[in-house]
């Protein structure tokens, strides 16, 4: 607000932050962001300093990532993650807008029910899907595939993705739909352009968590692709190393180069996913 | 915010308004109107909800045929023969699944206190918050947004017996290594402050929205009579707050109880077995041991326990539910 002008002045400003509030607040941050800090800061120790408790590393080095990128294949774990969560989102979001707008607007007899069973469903510990999953796609073929891994994500986070944004639509007004409809513009075209670009928060929210989810899941992703060509960030990690040593310097480098597009995206639209969160816990 | 729109649009929803109808549209064309839309509706619908059905549903429901069959997996395909309920008699009878299962319980429970607890107070440290409740928030979506392996590999380092940061801060204290991987009771509490630190953040966020949320007149009128702050959180906003938190508990309930990454990479299931939930008994069971049978009947019971679990929470909790569930 006003800015510390003079002595007196300053001392009230001094005053009014030092209260139990921020002090509480702070403490909550550095809970949070220490382990985070521990884990860029040591990708950027040198092995022999990764030993060692060093608040910061005393020789600073890359070599963590370019290790990750040539000892261990990183970068094939970066291209599938990209390609399986890209490609799962921009399916949700196409598949979800329309299931989403017929559950949320369309006379659909029994859209109660199949909300509440697609709650459900999203609900469920994913172990009970890893076992059929795996001999289904060992059947047709699709272990160790792209479009396995893409399929089972996008069925995992459809449920969710359609529920935020049936509640995006319902919040929108009816008339300028019912003018479209009037107009006698059809069905596909009053959804794109006119209900779309007013749900474009919601669209936003569903693609940030599915791309999240994607982005993170681990269960299924060890389950169906375990060759090193298809492994995804996620499992790419945790296989990282050898039985006996854990080479945790370039585990933290590759971390930390998994993490940074997601915080970017989480911060970007951080409005988004607050909305998507609350609207999740708010709405069921 | 977005919530009170949706509450705003949501008494309407119920079953598809009839101010659906287009002006024009009375009586007999408005029916057919509404007719076409419903086709629309399904034909909408149907492409997710096809893939949902292909991938979720029919595999739980062959996961339970699977249970109740004895399994033949070879290296060209598999075999189901019989009808037997062998595989839970197996699986009850296994001294490791009833740990798994007291585990899984016990961890839950905990974690989930512990996490709607600090959850509500950093929501309200939040609240009270003047300035930066922006970056804070920012910073709260990170752990949430986290690949729960990494978070994993990171409390694994920090936990390390021998370099690990937390040995370096206690080994002066003790006078010798901490190795807090070691021991089971250790173990299980490292694994839960791992989690809390993922998870409370998100707790926090949505407690959060919901105080925002609550109406200030009724908070004013309590100041007006003069309670105070203690008393206005005990008797006016918690009881206020409780749909949020009832959902925020059963979300977390279920999300820890399928608890699999956090103990397959930072502890995997040790020391021994001590820390192996129903997940990662069941998965191990199936793709290590290579037994389907047994393997998806831990599956199927932990889905089923899941179930079961939000059906009493449901009942219990029905008044809370109902309001936040309104919309549906």
């Amino acid at each position: 607000m006003s800015g510390p002008s003079g002595p007196s002045r300053r001392r009230q400003g001094w005053r009014r932050w030092v209260n139990g509030t921020n002090l509480a607040a702070l403490l909550v941050a550095l809970f949070v962001a220490l382990p985070l800090y521990w884990l860029v800061i040591t990708s950027f120790k040198s092995t022999p300093e990764v030993g060692t408790a060093h608040l910061f590393p005393h020789s600073p080095t890359g070599a963590n990532y370019s290790n990750a990128f040539s000892q261990y294949h990183f970068a094939t774990y970066i291209e599938n993650s990209v390609v399986v969560a890209v490609i799962t989102t921009v399916l949700v979001l196409g598949l979800g807008t329309f299931a989403g707008y017929a559950l949320g607007r369309l006379p659909v007899r029994g859209k109660t029910g199949v909300m509440i069973v697609l709650l459900m469903i999203s609900l469920f510990p994913t172990v009970a899907l890893a076992a059929p999953l795996y001999l289904l796609m060992r059947d047709i073929g699709w272990l160790n595939s792209y479009q396995g891994l893409i399929l089972a994500y996008t069925a995992l986070t459809l449920p969710f993705a359609i529920w935020i944004l049936r509640n995006y639509f319902l919040s929108i007004p009816k008339e300028m739909e019912e003018v479209a409809w009037v107009d006698g513009a059809s069905p596909v075209r009053t959804v794109v352009s006119v209900i779309l670009p007013q749900a474009l928060p919601g669209l936003f929210t569903a693609g940030v968590f599915t791309f999240v989810a994607a982005w993170t899941e681990f269960l299924i992703a060890l389950t169906l692709n375990n060759s090193d060509r298809y492994r995804t960030i996620p499992v790419g990690i945790a296989l990282f190393g050898g039985q006996y040593v854990t080479p945790y310097g370039t585990i933290f480098a590759a971390s930390t180069v998994a993490i940074l597009p997601i915080a970017i995206l989480v911060l970007i639209f951080r409005r988004a996913v607050v909305s998507g969160l609350t609207a999740g816990a708010v709405k069921g | 915010m977005t919530a009170t729109e949706v509450d705003a649009a949501a008494p309407g929803s119920g079953r598809g308004r009839s101010s659906r109808a287009p002006r024009g549209g009375r009586g007999a064309a408005g029916k057919v109107m509404r007719r076409r839309q419903a086709r629309l509706g399904w034909l909408f619908a149907s492409p997710a909800l096809l893939v949902v059905a292909v991938v979720m549903i029919f595999p739980i429901v062959f996961s339970v045929i699977m249970s109740l069959s004895n399994v033949d997996v070879t290296a060209s395909g598999f075999h189901l023969s019989g009808t037997t309920g062998a595989n839970y008699s197996t699986v009850f009878n296994a001294p490791r699944w009833r740990h798994a299962l007291y585990f899984t319980l016990v961890y839950t429970v905990c974690t989930v206190i512990v996490e709607m607890v600090l959850g509500t107070l950093v929501a309200l440290v939040l609240e009270r918050l003047k300035g930066g409740r922006g970056w804070m928030m920012a910073l709260l979506l990170l752990p949430w947004a986290m690949i729960t392996v990494i978070s994993a590999e990171l409390w694994g380092y920090i936990y390390n017996g021998v370099y690990g940061v937390l040995n370096a801060a206690l080994h002066p204290l003790v006078g010798h290594d901490v190795n807090v991987l070691g021991t089971s009771l250790e173990a299980t509490v490292a694994m839960a402050v791992a989690d809390i630190w993922k998870t409370t953040p998100f707790v926090a966020i949505i407690v959060l929205a919901g105080l925002v949320m609550l109406p200030s007149d009724v908070i004013e009128a309590a100041r007006i009579d003069g309670a105070n702050a203690w008393t206005i959180f005990w008797r006016v906003r918690l009881p206020l707050l409780r749909p949020v938190l009832a959902i925020a508990v059963m979300f977390r309930i279920l999300q820890a109880f399928g608890l699999f990454d956090l103990p397959f990479v930072l502890t995997n299931g040790g020391p021994g077995t001590s820390t192996e939930s129903l997940a990662v008994l069941g998965w191990r069971v199936m793709f290590n041991d290579l037994k389907f049978g047994p393997g998806a009947a831990v599956a199927t019971s932990t889905t089923a326990l899941v179930l079961i679990g939000c059906l009493i929470f449901l009942r219990v909790f029905r008044s809370q539910v109902d309001e936040g569930e309104a919309g549906i």
